[in-house]
């Protein structure tokens, strides 16, 4: 098992590499540039335009930017952003906990809904519930992020009062209540999309499970319905939802942006589009290589819980 | 020594010093004489005009007392719009003006920095005005009232400043303030390692001493009339503590705008948590009267829904400064109880660029444009009435403004007319061609081309599509084969952008937004043209052709920079409005408003075109 995760830890260090070349391709193919926003200034003279370009290090030729780029990447050195004058590892490491607390919430709801309403479909399948449960999830997959996130905002925060409309604290708060109250409307609106489908995926993989021989047995040994369910059928219809959710959750890490801009959540998807506009390089490949990394990492655990929860699988 | 405080019992009884430059300055601050006498006064004493123009400069029309019409005018007019109220006055609600408490303001950008010097963010000055300190500063009716400078004083032949500073002024890291703080402040910002983001006004000064400690004396190697208005004003010229300049250029640029921001403001930084807000103190050893609130939190919502939003809840009092709402959500937020929605007018003027090449060279073609444009019913229709028709490049309202020009109605026709006129024809599509100009901008003779127009616009702005597409329409009715593009600013502005392509003619939607001085000779002088899609300037529509009235344009743009007599200097500026009304550089459209909206519980509140969301804070209370 060490021995396969260590392969699998060796296999992905040149995939990572590969990852940060291209994402320096890309970014230098961008039109456009980061000295460009200073030279529309038209108060600026060449001498000051030269001597920024000298400081952002955009004077040297691209290939041994690329090559200080990956050197110093081993190093943990991100580089330093363009619009921030700092590390860009500092950057990233501000709002990075904050990404990671609205993906965590965001994943308990889905997952514990995911598998509450799929298993309950697949109990009565074209029953009432399983029928109201398909429509809401066409519809929570159907329905924008940011459509959701106002409604929500709407009926809480303006209509009900019970809940923050935005932010992360309040500017005064700073309590692990505080935060709760705040991480609620957010991880609601990140989940749904994740419920819908996986909803789904739980149903028909139940589905499958039930119409398998070992159920008939279990039932026939006199085991209650409810005893058969979470006993058994649970486990293996995990499986390949395991695999999705693997793959799902990293693209949290940086692709929740529209909810973090609808909820002003200070975290990594807004991070990346706010350096987008202003075409701070450092930080977006930063943040590329940072998402590939957790991507790689994602990967394997859903590989390692797969292969825990199924004893038919063995790693060498 | 000039004071800046109008006191016209400061005479008694004796007559007012008519002998020298800084007599006949404080004698017009004062109101006991008028521009009139001061020019006459001037002339008699045999002063030179480039500092007679420095003198007039400093005692601006708006300045100490003198009523304009036009902008009280122009403030009615604008009043007649719904239920906004125009901010000509500071908020002032019923109530017991109550000591202590917390103000929370939503604005949508974060500031890239919050270094005064380095920070290209309106976000970013918006914050800066509240906790560091400018020599003087102009207050919403554009006068210039003293700061850290209680008096100034120039020299006869215009060239040396001498400012006496303030005493008993404290930074809030407890340093005292004195001239070695404004000596090392320039020279940071002129220092290449630090990469101020502009250094107009300082790169005149020479040298700068202090004879003794109230007292900094600038020698500067041009006679300037903007001098004043760029260093002792603009918001990228506070005065840093002589101690935290000291650290270094390198560090200076990394950590003061970030982990801590030193000024002699009435608010001091507390905290910026990235992403989430900014934290300000009162300061209670400001130079003037103590602020009132105890702290404002300045939150950053990215979505504007959001922020209006959190208006109605109540978690933020104050859409203000950068976070002013855009003329579309007015409606909107006029819907909510328990707020006012201001107005002002902006000092940001939307135009469509054209690339002098081909046609666009000839002036009869632009008019033609001009015509073409429904300028008028973008105002009213798709801005709801909130803007106000532009013609040139100076704001109305403001001193240098000429009201006497009419802008050009819609007229399709007519713009026919001017396109035969110009020599083109029309072909059996019904879409106009000729012969583009050679050497001779006014004469077609060389190759045949369609007259096709790619008309750009900022991606991702509803507003600026809408009015792309109205435009569209019209050129092409007029038979002027016409494309809409969008694209993100930066490349749209950036080496790749429309700018620099030489075989395409193209208008842009944008805006420029001038400073208190209106001096423009950035945007039109020959010597603002960028050497390459790289270069700076601002110039960038003359890059391949300049202007067929170019000479003549920038020897009124540096006679109005230089040179100048406010009267006269009125009047150059008259002059170069009407020949950009003439010859159409660019197609004025119109002059912005902004809308900030404050809880109705707030008082002294006073937002302009003029200074930036901090300048007066403290002098908010809550009731």
């Amino acid at each position: 098992m060490l021995r396969y995760v260590a392969r699998r830890v060796l296999e992905s260090i040149p995939l990572l590499l590969g990852i940060a070349v291209l994402s320096f391709i890309f970014m230098q193919l961008a039109p456009g540039g980061p000295d460009a926003l200073f030279a529309r200034n038209g108060r600026m003279s060449a001498e000051q335009l030269a001597a920024i370009r000298r400081s952002m290090g955009l004077d040297r030729p691209p290939h041994e930017q690329l090559l200080a780029w990956i050197t110093n990447i081993f190093q943990g050195d991100l580089g330093v952003s363009y619009s921030q004058f700092r590390p860009v590892s500092h950057v990233i490491a501000e709002v990075f906990p904050n990404t990671v607390i609205l993906m965590a919430a965001g994943l308990l709801i889905s997952l514990v809904s995911a598998l509450v309403f799929g298993i309950l479909a697949a109990r009565r399948p074209y029953g009432i519930f399983d029928n109201v449960t398909s429509f809401l999830s066409y519809f929570g997959l159907a329905m924008p992020v940011f459509w959701f996130g106002l409604m929500l905002q709407l009926l809480f925060a303006v209509r009900l009062g019970w809940l923050p409309s935005a932010g992360m604290y309040s500017p005064d708060g700073g309590s692990t209540q505080d935060l709760l109250r705040h991480l609620t409307l957010p991880a609601l609106t990140i989940a749904i999309g994740s419920i819908a489908g996986w909803s789904r995926y739980v149903r028909s993989s139940t589905l499958e499970q039930l119409s398998q021989d070992y159920v008939r047995s279990a039932r026939s040994k006199g085991l209650t319905e409810r005893r058969v369910m979470t006993g058994h059928v649970l486990r293996n219809s995990l499986i390949p939802l395991v695999t999705v959710v693997g793959i799902d959750v990293p693209l949290y890490l940086t692709g929740a942006v529209l909810t973090e801009t609808v909820f002003s959540w200070p975290g990594m998807g807004r991070l990346f589009y706010d350096a987008l506009t202003v075409r701070d390089y450092p930080v977006l490949m930063g943040i590329l290589v940072l998402g590939a990394a957790l991507i790689i990492i994602g990967n394997l655990i859903a590989d390692l819980v797969y292969g825990l929860l199924d004893p038919r699988i063995t790693y060498e | 020594m000039v004071d800046l405080i109008p006191r016209p019992d400061r005479y008694q009884d004796e007559a007012p010093d008519l002998d020298s430059v800084n007599g006949l300055i404080q004698a017009r601050i004062d109101g006991v004489i008028s521009r009139r006498q001061l020019i006459r006064r001037a002339a008699a004493l045999a002063i030179a005009a480039p500092v007679v123009g420095v003198m007039l400069h400093v005692t601006s029309d708006m300045a100490n007392g003198a009523p304009s019409q036009g902008r009280t005018n122009v403030l009615r007019r604008l009043a007649q719009n719904g239920a906004t109220v125009p901010a000509d006055a500071p908020t002032a609600p019923d109530g017991e003006p109550k000591q202590g408490g917390s103000v929370t303001v939503g604005t949508i950008d974060e500031p890239d920095t919050l270094n005064p010097y380095l920070t290209q963010l309106v976000g970013g000055s918006d914050l800066t005005t509240g906790i560091m300190d400018t020599l003087m500063r102009y207050d919403s009716t554009q006068t210039l009232i003293p700061a850290l400078a209680e008096s100034f004083e120039i020299s006869d032949d215009g060239l040396t400043y001498n400012f006496t500073l303030r005493e008993g002024v404290t930074f809030h890291n407890g340093d005292a303030f004195g001239p070695q703080d404004v000596i090392d402040t320039w020279k940071m910002i002129m220092n290449e390692e630090f990469a101020a983001f502009t250094t107009v006004g300082w790169d005149k000064i020479t040298d700068i001493t202090s004879p003794d400690d109230r007292t900094v004396v600038m020698e500067t190697s041009e006679v300037f009339a903007p001098f004043l208005a760029y260093v002792a004003t603009e918001n990228g010229s506070v005065i840093s503590p002589a101690s935290e300049l000291a650290i270094g250029p390198e560090k200076f640029k990394t950590e003061f705008g970030r982990q801590r921001l030193i000024g002699t403001g009435p608010m001091k930084f507390v905290e910026w948590t990235p992403k989430q807000q900014v934290v300000l103190e009162k300061f209670a050893d400001y130079w003037g009267e103590p602020a009132k609130l105890d702290q404002v939190i300045i939150r950053f919502i990215p979505d504007d829904s959001t922020q209006l939003v959190q208006l109605r809840t109540g978690e933020i009092q104050m859409a203000v400064g950068a976070g002013s709402l855009s003329a579309l959500r007015v409606d909107e937020a006029l819907g909510i109880d328990g707020v006012t929605v201001l107005e002002h007018p902006s000092p940001g003027w939307s135009h469509l660029d054209l690339k002098h090449v081909f046609f666009l060279r000839h002036p009869l073609v632009r008019q033609a444009l001009d015509f073409a444009t429904p300028s008028q019913d973008i105002i009213d229709k798709l801005l709801k009435g909130r803007a106000i028709r532009s013609i040139a490049d100076q704001q109305p309202g403001t001193w240098a403004f000429n009201p006497n020009i009419e802008g050009r109605p819609f007229d399709i026709e007519q713009a026919k007319a001017l396109l035969a006129e110009a020599g083109l024809t029309q072909n059996a599509d019904g879409n106009w061609e000729g012969k583009v100009p050679t050497e001779d901008p006014l004469v077609l003779d060389g190759e045949v081309r369609t007259f096709e127009m790619e008309l750009w616009g900022i991606s991702g702005d509803a507003q600026q599509q809408q009015m792309i597409q109205v435009i569209e329409q019209a050129w092409n009715q007029a038979g002027i084969k016409t494309t809409a593009n969008f694209q993100d600013i930066s490349t749209l502005w950036g080496p790749e952008g429309y700018q620099w392509v030489p075989d395409t003619m193209t208008a842009c939607l944008y805006s420029w937004y001038n400073g208190n001085d209106p001096d423009d000779l950035a945007y039109w002088h020959s010597s603002q043209i960028p050497d390459s899609p790289t270069g700076s300037g601002y110039n960038a529509i003359a890059y391949f052709h300049e202007f067929n009235f170019q000479e003549e344009i920038d020897k009124l743009t540096e006679q109005a920079a230089a040179e100048t007599d406010q009267e006269s200097r009125k009047e150059i500026y008259w002059q170069i409005q009407e020949l950009l009304h003439e010859q159409v550089p660019v197609i004025f459209i119109y002059w912005g408003k902004s809308f900030p909206v404050v809880r109705d519980n707030i008082g002294g509140f006073w937002p302009s075109a003029f200074n930036r969301m901090l300048w007066n804070v403290q002098d908010w209370y809550l009731v």
